[in-house]
């Protein structure tokens, strides 16, 4: 077992494990410097994250352990499994600031709105392999396995993770190579829809986030407070920051929901330009290294498999990096590694593992068998 | 397998983009605009004020303000102009030269309790008048970052004459602002406590108004960004009398206990008195350790509103409960009699009557106007404890009444299956006895007593006790024989024409009620008495009980006496 586990590690590529596992760490310092402004219990949240941050890893070796195959063998069981669990929390979970997106077993939460990502690329990079969604006929089937977690999601209701769902499935049909004017009318048919969006299915608050978006101070008080205090923030870092648990901004309790949605503000306030620089070259270099795992392999699964893994930890960075900015509207969706949170962390290192174990077996020849 | 890897290319290419893009937006907000935000962050110069709403006020029927508010001033600040020792030290010693004794320590200790955030504004000194504002907004070397705020504060015109029925405010605790996080409190706001204050919170509250400024680095305000007005909390008009509640606090003075005046049609309350008192505007506007101590560790309890919170053997007013019951459940009738030879032998044990030499042969009307404790053993331990026990539910006794105050207390509805959970212990023929004559396992509010007698006045009603004027709800018919409820009421009658509460009848209404001497292992006798007037058509009904009173008869029987005629004749 251990042999075998060292063996693996040996043929991984480790030049990925090292970028999540330098982001992680990072993350537990800022959360160690965001939530001591605000609770005076910075300790406290830093040691719980850097537990999960453990566990975490240990959860990908032991996915690396288990193998793509295995798991793509049992990907439709986990995604009937997934769907089960996110009808459960709409229906039980209790509400935390409006959104049920908790359950708890036995004195431990978890959030399978993260969980669902894996099971969602799993089973899609199965059934895209199986079915690539060239004709109008398997696409259309495509985007109704789709649909279901996509809704399941947004009755509790949560519409960041749908969002994130629609994002991995759009990369992964992308890469399956579903013929560009079909991905086009998507696209297309999504935006002549937002004013009926706005109009019926998004809640006030939510169409408020989109108007301040678009200019912040028309609520101050508001939603815009947060826009423009995020924006202070990262703006008077500066180029160099103002250092390591200097940041006024967050201490000062001037910034909303320091250690999780808003934590890109915190770092980004501390370490400044530079620090952002390395930051985003770190997300990069994983990133890089995912996508390289997918061209090398051989097999369709996990070239799908691997698009998918990208998409989904690229946009949550893009999008959390850029609403601190303001370059795009308030999700609340964390920043994969750096904010607050086990479920999250550990459905990353989960996917991170798979795509480990792709390379394993698909792209280092050096493997013996 | 080519068409993926184009395809993975793309997105390759794509995300390569978008990292040049966020770079871009970085560079251009931390370099390029970098010192406009340094600017902004260094003196951030949103600010959010809080206006709390004016609290509905509390009126009683006839209008008589009850609870009001009162506008005082305040001296508010930002933390960030405070935080020094020696802007302290100044602000001091220009509140003492205006008569205002505020030392540094006191200062510190204010601004170390509310200090949330720098740009949130704080309350500095609080509850000034009109002409000390003034003054000091005139002096020359007020710190002009510090601005003055016009207030409301919580008074109460009647103080201790209602505080049981009105409770207090003070400000929100943690636990408190824990448990309603989802209602929009926040710290220093002021919350209802107690009594009718906490009972309507929602409706009495209103909605707070808000500011966003933006101010310049002294703190002075360049301009509104946003608000919204405070709403008023709505007002709220009781049913108390307060001339009749004046009467019944005076007539508890010297005494322990409770006096309760209601409608014996609606429920309104008109009068709910407990003794002794305590005064809600010392603890609304915020009172000492010592002196919250000194109430709470009171052993006479001046906070437990004993009119609803206290629980009492009913005592000989249960015989009138005793007598609906047996005839009710053709145990008796009108013409049934039982002998009284001043005590009942059970085994071993005698059962006594109060008045040793005993009464004769006597009916229902007669054992009630006597108040003859053998006839009612009799009864009792004919009727059997399971009939006399579903009659008690009948009347929801051992329930809250309803009544739209917290801290109602149940009483106790005994019956052997409550004996065999309590102590285990099988119920006896001698316990019947007691509960007969409502001694021994069965405890009452006075409140539940009023109900009782309020439903024998209006014809087998129970109402729901209440003191909102709106909170109206209809009462629940009971279904007892009017016949068979005249004789009660004959009874009762008597009682104060001829019998144990004559005393009662003697301040010009007529009065129908029924004494009460409760056995106390603690001290004297409690007494009791409820009664309803006028009795050719009944409209109010009263109970007083009088801890350690002694006698039913001669300390509580008057002072219905006096309620009831108060209410009539005004």
């Amino acid at each position: 077992m251990l042999a075998s586990l060292k063996e693996d590690l040996s043929l991984t590529d480790r030049v990925m494990m090292l970028c999540a596992f330098m982001l992680g760490l990072w993350g537990v310092f800022c959360i160690y410097s965001a939530a001591g402004g605000v609770t005076g219990r910075g300790f406290d949240y830093a040691l719980r994250q850097a537990a999960w941050l453990f566990v975490s890893f240990a959860a990908m070796l032991i996915t690396m352990m288990i193998g793509h195959r295995k798991l793509l063998e049992g990907a439709y069981y986990l995604f009937y499994l997934t769907l089960i669990l996110l009808l459960l929390t709409a229906l039980l979970a209790p509400k935390v600031k409006g959104a049920q997106s908790w359950l708890g077993f036995g004195g431990i939460r978890f959030q399978p709105s993260e969980f669902a990502k894996i099971a969602i690329i799993l089973a899609m990079s199965k059934f895209f392999s199986r079915y690539p969604p060239l004709d109008i006929k398997t696409f259309f089937a495509g985007l109704g396995v789709i649909a279901l977690p996509v809704l399941l999601v947004l009755l509790q209701p949560d519409a960041g993770s749908a969002l994130v769902y629609l994002v991995i499935s759009f990369g992964m049909l992308l890469t399956a190579g579903t013929p560009l004017k079909y991905l086009g009318s998507i696209i297309g048919l999504g935006l002549a829809s937002l004013p009926v969006l706005i109009m019926f299915v998004l809640k006030d608050y939510q169409i408020n986030r989109l108007l301040v978006f678009l200019d912040p101070m028309r609520d101050p008080l508001g939603s815009g407070y947060n826009v423009i205090q995020s924006r202070i923030a990262v703006g008077s870092g500066g180029f160099a920051g103002k250092g390591f648990m200097l940041g006024t901004q967050s201490k000062l309790k001037f910034l909303p929901e320091p250690h999780t949605d808003f934590i890109f503000s915190v770092f980004s306030e501390e370490f400044g330009f530079i620090g952002n620089l390395i930051l985003i070259a770190l997300f990069a270099l994983l990133l890089f290294r995912i996508i390289l795992t997918g061209l090398k392999c051989r097999d369709r699964r996990c070239k799908i498999l691997t698009s998918g893994v990208a998409s989904w930890l690229w946009f949550q960075m893009f999008e959390s990096i850029g609403m601190s900015i303001g370059l795009t509207p308030v999700t609340g969706l964390p920043l994969p590694f750096l904010s607050y949170g086990g479920s999250s962390l550990l459905a990353t290192f989960i996917a991170l593992g798979l795509v480990a174990s792709v390379y394993i077996e698909e792209v280092n020849t050096k493997r013996r068998f | 397998m080519e068409i993926l890897d184009n395809r993975l290319k793309l997105f390759l290419y794509c995300m390569t983009l978008s990292f040049l893009i966020l770079i871009s937006g970085l560079y251009f907000c931390q370099i390029y605009q970098g010192d406009k935000y340094i600017r902004l962050a260094h003196n951030n110069r949103l600010r959010v004020m809080r206006f709390a709403a004016p609290r509905g006020e509390i009126f009683d029927r006839n209008g008589v303000p009850l609870a009001v508010n009162d506008t005082t001033f305040c001296i508010m600040g930002y933390p960030l102009d405070l935080n020094t020792p020696e802007k302290l030290e100044r602000l001091s010693k220009i509140l003492k030269r205006h008569g205002i004794p505020i030392t540094v320590e006191d200062l510190e200790k204010t601004i170390k309790q509310q200090r949330l955030a720098p740009y949130r504004v704080m309350r500095i000194v609080p509850n000034l008048t009109m002409p000390q504002m003034a003054e000091l907004v005139a002096d020359y070397e007020f710190p002009r970052e510090l601005f003055p705020l016009s207030v409301w504060r919580r008074t109460y015109p009647a103080g201790s004459l209602a505080a049981n029925v009105l409770g207090y405010v003070s400000e929100i605790s943690e636990e408190e602002l824990k448990a309603r996080a989802e209602d929009g409190y926040t710290g220093g706001d002021l919350i209802g406590k107690s009594g009718i204050e906490r009972s309507y919170e929602e409706i009495l509250r209103g909605h707070p108004g808000q500011e966003a400024l933006e101010v310049d680095a002294r703190g002075r305000k360049i301009r509104t960004l946003d608000s919204s007005n405070a709403i008023k909390g709505e007002d709220l008009r009781l049913t108390l009398d307060m001339s009749a509640q004046k009467l019944a606090v005076d007539l508890l003075k010297d005494y322990k206990g409770a006096l309760i005046a209601m409608d014996v049609n609606t429920g309104e309350i008109l009068v709910l008195a407990s003794s002794p008192v305590y005064d809600n505007n010392t603890l609304t506007w915020g009172v000492s350790a010592r002196e919250w101590n000194s109430i709470i560790n009171n052993p006479d309890r001046p906070m437990l509103d004993r009119a609803i919170a206290g629980v009492y053997p009913p005592a000989s007013t249960f015989k009138a409960f005793m007598s609906i019951a047996s005839l009710e459940e053709n145990i008796i009738n009108i013409s049934s009699s039982f002998v009284c030879r001043g005590g009942l032998r059970l085994g071993s044990h005698l059962f006594k009557c109060w008045r040793h030499s005993g009464h004769g042969s006597l009916n229902v009307v007669g054992g009630l106007q006597h108040s003859c404790d053998v006839f009612f053993y009799q009864v009792g331990l004919k009727a059997g404890i399971e009939r006399l026990v579903k009659w008690a539910r009948n009347f929801h006794l051992g329930e809250p009444t309803g009544i739209d105050l917290p801290g109602e207390r149940a009483g106790i509805l005994a019956g052997p299956d409550w004996k065999e959970r309590r102590f285990k212990t099988q119920w006896l023929n001698g316990d019947t006895v007691n509960y007969s004559i409502g001694q021994g396992y069965v405890l009452m509010t006075p409140l539940q007593i009023a109900r009782v007698y309020a439903a024998i006045a209006n014809g087998g009603k129970l109402v729901t006790p209440h003191l909102n004027i709106k909170n109206f709800k209809r009462p629940e018919e009971i279904g007892i024989n009017p016949e068979k409820l005249a004789i009660v009421q004959k009874g009762l009658e008597y009682v104060v024409s001829r019998g144990t509460g004559s005393r009662a009848g003697r301040f010009g209404v007529s009065i129908a009620g029924k004494t009460g001497t409760a056995q106390n292992s603690h001290g004297p006798d409690h007494a009791l008495f409820a009664g309803y007037a006028p009795v050719e058509s009944p409209k109010y009904v009263a109970v007083a009980v009088v801890e350690a009173g002694r006698h039913g008869s001669s300390v509580a029987a008057p002072m219905v006496g006096q309620i009831l005629a108060h209410l009539l004749s005004h």
